[in-house]
Formats: C-alpha cells, sequence, structure tokens
C-alpha cells in the first residue's frame, strides 16, 4: 500500500488508526500504572491543545492556565459537594464560568505585550490561589474530598450518571480520551476556520491584521474563551478522577507552566504538537518519578529539568520540527509537480466570488 | 488606628522592599541586556543561601563572612550559565529562552534536593541577630538588626551597581550593548563578553540578597519560587530592563505586602495576593511598567 | 454625487509637531489620485488618520457617506478602504496563499470560498506561482505585491498604497505601473502616496503636494509639474543633507 500519509486521506487513516488504538489500549494494560500514565498523557494532550488554541495560534503566551483548570475543578466539585449536582452539568458550567471569567479579566490583558503578558497571567494565576486557599465557602487549604457514590452493600461502587468509578479505572480513561477527542476536534475546526486563520494573522502582526479588518481583540478574546473551556472541562475530569481537590494541586504555577511547556515541546501552532509532546513529555516524567523518586530521592526533577533545558537549546521549535526537517530532506530528493497530492485547492481555475 | 502600628509596618515593608529590589536588579539588569527573563533566578538566590549556610555549618564562617565567597561562586553561576545555555538561545523563539532557564532552575531545585534534601535549615547564630539583641528601637518602632543590615547592604550594592554601569568604562560598554548590539560591536565592544559579564552581575546581586537572606530565613531547596515570583512582578512593574525601576518598584511591593494588611485589616494570608493584584492594576494603567521604554 | 474620500482641514499633532496642518482633498471615484511629497512631508500620518491607525486632532473625513474620522481601523476596512504599509508588513509565518486569505475573510465567512477568491487574486496579480511559499521568503517586490493582493482581497473600493514603488528597480516599477491601471479598470479607486514624484505623474488623473504637513498644490499633473511651490518643495530636499534613506 502506498498512501501519502500528509496527504488529506491519509491523515485520515493515521487519525483513525490511532484512534482505534486508543480506544482498544485498556484491553491489553488492563487498570494498572499504565492506565494511569495514559489517562495523564491523554490529559495534558487535551489541556496542551487547549493552551494552544491561545498561545500557539495567536502567540499570547500564557502561564496561568492553571486558573482555568481550578475554576473548572471547583465549579463542578462545590455544585456536588453542596447541591449533589452531577458533575456532568458541573463540567459545561465549570466551562462557562471559566470563558466568562477568562473573557472578563483577559478583556484588559491583551493590552499587555510579550513578557508584560505572560507575568500578568501568572500573577492572576497565583491570586485566584491564594483566594481560594483562604476562602471557607470552597473548604480553604483543606480542599474538598469528594465523597464515594456507594452501592446497596454500602462498598464504593461505580456511578456514570456521578462520573466515578472506583471498582475499574477503565472508565476513566474512556472519559477523558473523548474529551481529549472532543479538544482535538476543536482545534482542528478553530485551525481551518476563519477564527484559525484570523488568531494566526494576529500572531503574525496585528497592525497588518487589523488594516485588513481583523478586529483584534475581540478574536483573542474568542481565543480565551475557547481555551478556557476546554482547560475547565478537563479541570472537572481531575477532580472526578482524583476525587479530592484542593487549591495546590488544581491551580500551582507549576501546572500552568506544564501545560505551556507539553504544547511548546511539541511543536506551537500546530494540532499535532500538542499530542506529541504529551505523548513524550508526561511518560518520561511518570517513569522518571516511578523509577527514581521511588527511592526517597529527587532525581526525577533533574532529569526532567535537565531536559527540558536540552530540548529549549537544541530543538527550539519543538518536536514537530524535527520532522519538517526530515520532511523537507525528503521533498528535496522527490520530483515536482505532484503538488496536488497534498490535499490543496487547485490553484488555476478557482471559481471567483466577485466581478 | 494606631499610627505607631502603621510606622513599625512602613519601616519594616521598606526594609523588606530593598531586599526585593535587591533581587530584581540581577533580572532586570539581564533583560535590559538581551531581553531575555531568567526563571531561574530564584533557584540563584535558593544557591546564595544554601552557600551561606555551608559555609557556617562546614567552615563556621558568618554569612557576613562568607559574602565575598557567595557573590564570587554566584558570579561564576551566572557566567557559566550564559556560557554553557543561554549563549546558544540567544536567538531561539522567546518561548524556548522561557523553558530554557525555567528548565535550568527545576534542574538545581532537582539537584539540592537531592543532595541537601528538602529540610528546612537555618544559619546557626549568625553574627547580626546577636547585636544588641537582634532588635533597634527607635521610638515605638522595633526592627531587627539582620534586616536593617539587609536592607543597608542592597542600598550599598545599588550604589556600587550604579556607579560601576554609569562611571566605569566595562559599564558604559554594558550600556552600548544593551542599546544597540550591532553598533557596540562596530565600537570594538565584544557582545558576547559583555552579556557573560550581564549574567555574572545578575547573578552576583542575587549572591548578596541570599547571603543576608540566609540570617533570618529558612533556607529549602523551593525556597527561590516565593522570591522569584515577587521578583517578576517588580521588575515588571519597573519596567523590564531599567534599574532604577527595579528599586522603586521593590519598596512599593514591599510597602504594599507589609501595610496594607495593617492599613486595612485582612489576614496577612492574602499579601501576596495584594501585591499580585496591585502589580495588575498599576500595569494595567501603565503598560510599559513605571520606568519602562517601550 | 458626493466624493468617494473628502477630507476637509484634518490636522494632526504629535506633542508640539504639526505633522497635518489643515489638510483638505477629493478623490472621485474611479480615479487614481497620486499624494505626493518630499520626506517628512506629513504623508504617511495622512494615511494614518484616513486609514483610522491614528484619530486625527481635528477635521473631518468622509468616506462613501460617512463620517469616519476617529474610526478602528478595521470599522475603517469593513466601510470600504484598505491599505498598504510603507515598510512591508507581510505575514512572515504563513504562505503567500494564507496571507491574501485573511484579507478575503473581511467578506466572508467561509474558508473555501476565501481561498478561491485569494486564489484568483494571487492569479490577477500574478504571484500565482507563488502561493505556497512564506511571506518572509519573498523578494521586496514581491511582498509589496503581496501587500497590494492582500488589500484588494478585501473588496475595497479605496484601495490606499503607501510607497509601493519605493525600493524596486525600473522593470519592477513598470509592472507596478501597469497592476495599478489595472486594478483602476476593475473598478477600485487608488490613492497613491509615492515620494518620487517622476512614477506618480504618468499614471495619476489627480496630483496633491504635501510639504511640511500642509497642501501646497493638487491639479492635474501636467500642471502640477509646473507649479513653482512644487518645484521649490522638491529642490529644496536635494540641497538636504542625503542620510535620510529611501523612506
Amino acid at each position: 500500500m502506498n498512501v501519502d500519509l500528509r496527504s488529506r486521506t491519509g491523515r485520515w487513516l493515521v487519525a483513525a488508526v490511532a484512534l482505534v488504538a486508543l480506544v482498544l489500549f485498556p484491553l491489553f494494560v488492563g487498570g494498572g500504572s499504565w492506565l494511569n500514565t495514559a489517562v495523564l498523557v491523554l490529559l495534558y494532550a487535551g489541556l496542551a491543545q487547549a493552551w494552544n488554541i491561545l498561545g500557539g495560534f495567536a502567540g499570547q503566551v500564557s502561564l496561568g492556565n492553571a486558573a482555568f483548570f481550578g475554576i473548572g475543578a471547583y465549579t463542578s466539585t462545590v455544585l456536588l459537594d453542596r447541591w449533589n449536582v452531577s458533575p456532568w452539568l458541573g463540567m459545561p458550567v465549570g466551562a462557562i464560568v471559566a470563558a466568562a471569567f477568562a473573557v472578563a479579566v483577559f478583556f484588559p490583558f491583551f493590552r499587555l505585550g510579550g513578557h508584560y503578558f505572560a507575568i500578568a497571567t501568572i500573577a492572576l494565576a497565583e491570586i485566584l490561589l491564594i483566594l481560594f486557599t483562604n476562602w471557607a465557602f470552597v473548604r480553604g487549604a483543606r480542599g474538598i474530598t469528594i465523597p464515594f457514590v456507594r452501592g446497596p452493600d454500602r462498598r464504593p461502587t461505580d456511578s456514570w450518571a456521578f462520573l466515578q468509578f472506583n471498582e475499574s479505572r477503565v472508565p476513566y480513561y474512556y472519559v477523558v480520551l473523548g474529551l481529549a477527542v472532543l479538544a482535538v476536534a476543536t482545534a482542528v475546526v478553530v485551525e481551518r476556520s476563519k477564527l484559525g486563520y484570523y488568531l494566526r494573522a494576529i500572531k503574525n502582526d496585528q497592525q497588518a491584521a487589523r488594516s485588513l479588518g481583523v478586529p483584534v481583540l475581540r478574536y483573542k478574546l474568542i481565543a480565551v474563551a475557547i481555551s478556557a473551556a476546554v482547560t475547565a472541562a478537563f479541570g472537572t475530569f481531575y477532580a472526578q478522577y482524583l476525587l479530592f481537590i484542593d487549591p495546590e494541586t488544581t491551580m500551582r504555577l507549576e501546572l500552568s507552566v506544564l501545560i505551556a511547556l507539553v504544547a511548546i515541546l511539541g511543536g506551537v501552532g500546530t494540532v499535532v504538537g500538542p499530542l506529541l509532546g504529551a505523548l513524550v513529555l508526561i511518560p518520561l516524567s511518570e517513569v522518571t518519578r516511578s523509577q527514581l523518586a521511588g527511592s526517597g530521592n529527587t532525581l526525577d526533577l533533574v532529569l526532567y529539568g535537565g531536559l527540558i533545558m536540552l530540548i529549549a537549546a537544541f530543538q527550539p521549535n519543538g518536536l514537530v520540527a524535527i520532522g519538517d526537517r526530515f520532511r523537507r530532506r525528503r521533498e528535496a530528493v522527490r520530483p515536482a509537480g505532484d503538488e496536488t497530492e497534498r490535499g490543496e485547492a487547485p490553484l488555476v481555475g478557482a471559481p471567483g466570488t466577485r466581478n | 488606628m494606631d499610627g505607631d502600628v502603621l510606622l513599625q509596618a512602613i519601616a519594616s515593608g521598606l526594609l523588606i522592599g530593598m531586599v526585593y529590589a535587591l533581587i530584581s536588579v540581577g533580572l532586570t539588569l539581564i533583560f535590559g541586556l538581551m531581553e531575555i527573563v531568567n526563571f531561574a533566578h530564584g533557584e540563584f538566590l535558593m544557591l546564595a543561601m544554601y552557600a551561606a549556610f555551608f559555609g557556617r555549618s562546614l567552615l563556621g564562617l558568618d554569612p557576613m563572612l562568607s559574602m565575598p565567597a557567595t557573590v564570587g561562586l554566584l558570579f561564576l553561576l551566572g557566567v557559566l550559565t550564559y556560557r554553557g545555555l543561554i549563549s546558544r538561545i540567544l536567538h531561539a523563539p522567546m518561548l524556548a529562552q522561557i523553558f530554557a532557564t525555567f528548565g535550568l532552575g527545576l534542574f538545581l531545585r532537582g539537584l539540592a534536593q537531592f543532595f541537601w534534601s528538602s529540610d528546612f535549615r537555618s544559619v546557626q547564630d549568625p553574627f547580626l541577630a546577636g547585636l544588641s539583641g537582634g532588635n533597634v528601637n527607635v521610638g515605638a518602632v522595633s526592627l531587627g538588626v539582620p534586616q536593617i543590615a539587609a536592607a543597608c547592604l542592597a542600598g550599598l550594592a545599588f550604589l556600587a551597581l550604579y556607579l560601576f554601569i554609569d562611571r566605569s568604562r566595562t559599564g558604559l560598554a554594558l550600556q552600548a550593548v544593551a542599546e544597540d548590539r550591532a553598533t557596540a560591536s562596530l565600537m570594538g565592544i565584544n557582545s558576547d563578553r559583555m552579556f557573560a559579564l550581564g549574567w555574572g552581575l545578575g547573578a552576583a546581586c542575587v549572591g548578596i540578597a541570599g547571603a543576608v537572606l540566609a540570617t533570618f530565613y529558612y533556607i529549602y531547596p523551593s525556597v527561590g519560587v516565593v522570591f522569584a515570583l515577587i521578583a517578576f512582578i517588580t521588575v515588571a512593574l519597573g519596567g523590564f530592563g531599567s534599574v532604577p525601576g527595579a528599586l522603586v518598584a521593590g519598596l512599593l511591593v514591599g510597602l504594599v505586602e507589609v501595610v496594607s494588611p495593617t492599613l486595612f485589616g485582612f489576614s496577612p494570608a492574602y499579601k501576596y495576593a495584594v501585591v499580585f493584584g496591585f502589580y495588575l492594576v498599576v500595569v494595567l494603567v501603565r503598560p510599559q511598567g513605571l520606568f519602562g521604554r517601550f | 454625487m458626493p466624493a468617494l474620500l473628502e477630507l476637509d482641514a484634518v490636522s494632526k499633532r504629535f506633542g508640539g509637531l504639526d505633522a497635518n496642518r489643515d489638510v483638505s482633498l477629493v478623490v472621485e471615484e474611479g480615479q487614481i489620485v497620486g499624494l505626493i511629497g518630499p520626506n517628512g512631508a506629513g504623508k504617511t500620518t495622512l494615511f494614518n488618520c484616513v486609514s483610522g491607525f491614528f484619530p486625527p486632532t481635528s477635521g473631518s473625513i468622509r468616506f462613501a457617506g460617512n463620517e469616519i474620522a476617529g474610526w478602528a481601523p478595521e470599522r475603517v476596512l469593513r466601510a470600504g478602504l484598505a491599505r498598504t504599509f510603507q515598510v512591508v508588513r507581510t505575514f512572515p509565518e504563513m504562505t503567500v496563499l494564507d496571507n491574501v486569505m485573511i484579507g478575503a475573510f473581511a467578506r466572508t465567512n467561509r474558508a473555501g470560498e476565501a481561498r478561491a477568491r485569494a486564489a484568483e487574486l494571487l492569479a490577477f496579480t500574478g504571484l500565482a506561482g507563488r502561493a505556497h511559499a512564506r511571506g518572509a521568503d519573498l523578494t521586496i517586490a514581491d511582498k509589496k505585491r503581496l501587500e497590494l493582493t492582500r488589500a484588494l482581497a478585501t473588496q475595497p473600493r479605496l484601495l490606499m498604497l503607501d510607497e509601493v514603488m519605493a525600493g524596486l528597480n525600473p522593470a519592477e516599477r513598470a509592472q507596478a505601473v501597469t497592476l495599478i491601471r489595472a486594478i483602476r479598470d476593475r473598478g477600485t479607486t487608488v490613492l497613491l502616496v509615492e515620494h518620487v514624484m517622476e512614477v506618480v505623474m504618468p499614471i495619476s488623473d489627480h496630483v496633491v503636494v504635501l510639504d511640511s504637513g500642509r497642501k501646497i498644490a493638487e491639479g492635474p499633473p501636467r500642471t502640477i509639474v509646473r507649479d513653482p511651490n512644487v518645484i521649490a518643495a522638491y529642490l529644496g530636499e536635494k540641497y538636504r543633507p542625503r542620510d535620510e534613506g529611501t523612506a
């Protein structure tokens, strides 16, 4: 079989194969630590994908996305804890709250350039962290423990209605897989639509974008709203996965940085980048942690930090760029004239729309 | 409200503000030179504090006596960081630069945890804390000697830095590189050497700050995190790359942190939230910071 | 019938500096109007006021029946007034086709339609062969042509070109002149800002001359070249030290 994997059919084929493999994955590994790693990979793939919409497409580097994650986790958990509302309802509510919060707060932030913007997002997430740590209504620093759903025999049981699985962890995997697919689909739709084009124009040159009729602020706000909503949905999932949240686990700076890092490591501004980044970085951090931190030391941090440094120094455009370099080399030896194979619209003879 | 309490808060705020300013000036110096934010800055501070700690526990030297060595070590660390890492990413995208220094920070923090554990440590019987019972009283205001010494040292360091940058030949060359790399190189200034020097100086400032902080602060691997966060805020508040901006912003941050809980009567638990909030308000009014060139 | 663009006593001050003072001019639909003047005459400032990048300090700017002074650039564009930049601002990381699509999206929400429209215009301006090159990888002449194509994709009634000829060699200039005529013949009015008088005269129907922020002359090209004020302004420039570059 000779299908070019970069053509439109080729790409769908790769996606379909990957999806089937992902669906079958739990059958091969059972419910152990591999499943946990896979859940985390999908979680961070989705979070990085959400970050990428604002940070990658539009070039607005946020180091405060943990704020949205925390809002998602806390909204659904408080609703559940106080009023017994199902997390399935809490998830969209959290997404809406996070998006509204993002729009309100980022409205002034978007005036800031480069590093000032990034530092402002850090400050924002830190403020939220401190407020939640001292807010009695959400039980402050002690955090909220989500009570088990119990069966007739009083033992913790599984409940799809309340997004809680105590007998087997496999359903969690499928839930996060679904969310990750949703996040990727969102990114793909954004990338191909007017929104995606406008965001890339904003990243390239804001003044030129304005001169072509791009309402820069409005599109940045749309991007941050989408980014925040998707991030918050994963926050709800995470709360249900751990059945416990506190401000530190859901809003700390390291989380914000890790989200951005996964996207950057993979390659910003592409849909594949964040997926690749999560696939490489998360297992690596899990393996180093379990292999090295188990004996009571912290060599995992050393390795992890060292690796990040090396990648930044030697592969500053992310893992995707490795593939690009490889591709360019292949293209150089490929005969000219097979342009249409790339799935782009032919240029000559396209129908006009005016005049 | 009690005037004495307020006075006390203002004095304490200014003292800690001087230390913040000193930590921040290293950061802003590096940024002014090459527009890179050193996200490992807090870890540099942490290492300086450990240097002071081990000077005491292994060699019996008071942090004040070992300070020249601490500063020298940090200068070396700064130069090494530039030569080994930063010089490779000078022209990389901003994101790669952020993560290179962030990775360095994680790396250093991990090493500290690995070798020295995450225990909280403190310097035994620092000389400063013993002076006049550790406190000086001016009217109703009582201030710790180490804090006063820290503020004074920070002030001296600022003065020295100012004189160096503004008066010495090397300092002027440094400014020339910050202003315009290409023109400076036409004038025969080796910008690579200046960058290395900038990193050395930036780290050396942290060395002084770390040595004095070690006399009244616990020392542990992640101690740098909160100071670094405040330093980022301070630098952005003062305007990236502005040395006087770092001084004024450091004092402001110290004041806001200590005075606002006293003045408005909320729990000190919120003090950093107020500091960050203050930063956001200022920077939204003046997007380039107080002293920023935009 | 009112003119397409009408400036009435437009002034722009920066601090104590009068960049533009009481400039009035009229652009009739279907014309090519040249706006010329020596360096520092205030041409680009006037351009920025009209296209919404600066609000004018005083005066009125009427475009197609609307008072647009103080409107944001994106609103001005939607009203049908597009511009290019003196220092080219193509989107460097995007392909030529994508660059033009950004312009086309001003009139459609559908990517397919924008792509078709962009492709059609690239063929019109002769850039179709470079459609998949990155904006950053073009020659200066092609970058200028790309900016023009991009602006054209917004379907403007008035296209304002800021020094499209600067930095081009004679052959490229001749191509640009042909292209500008073709654009006008498609029904788009053109306002051409140029520093060099010689390139504007042959194609303009009407010429306005600025010096030191004021209008010093206007009329058909034939009379402008003989206008003593214009000659003085340009002669004066020849005796200035030549360190001002081409801008």
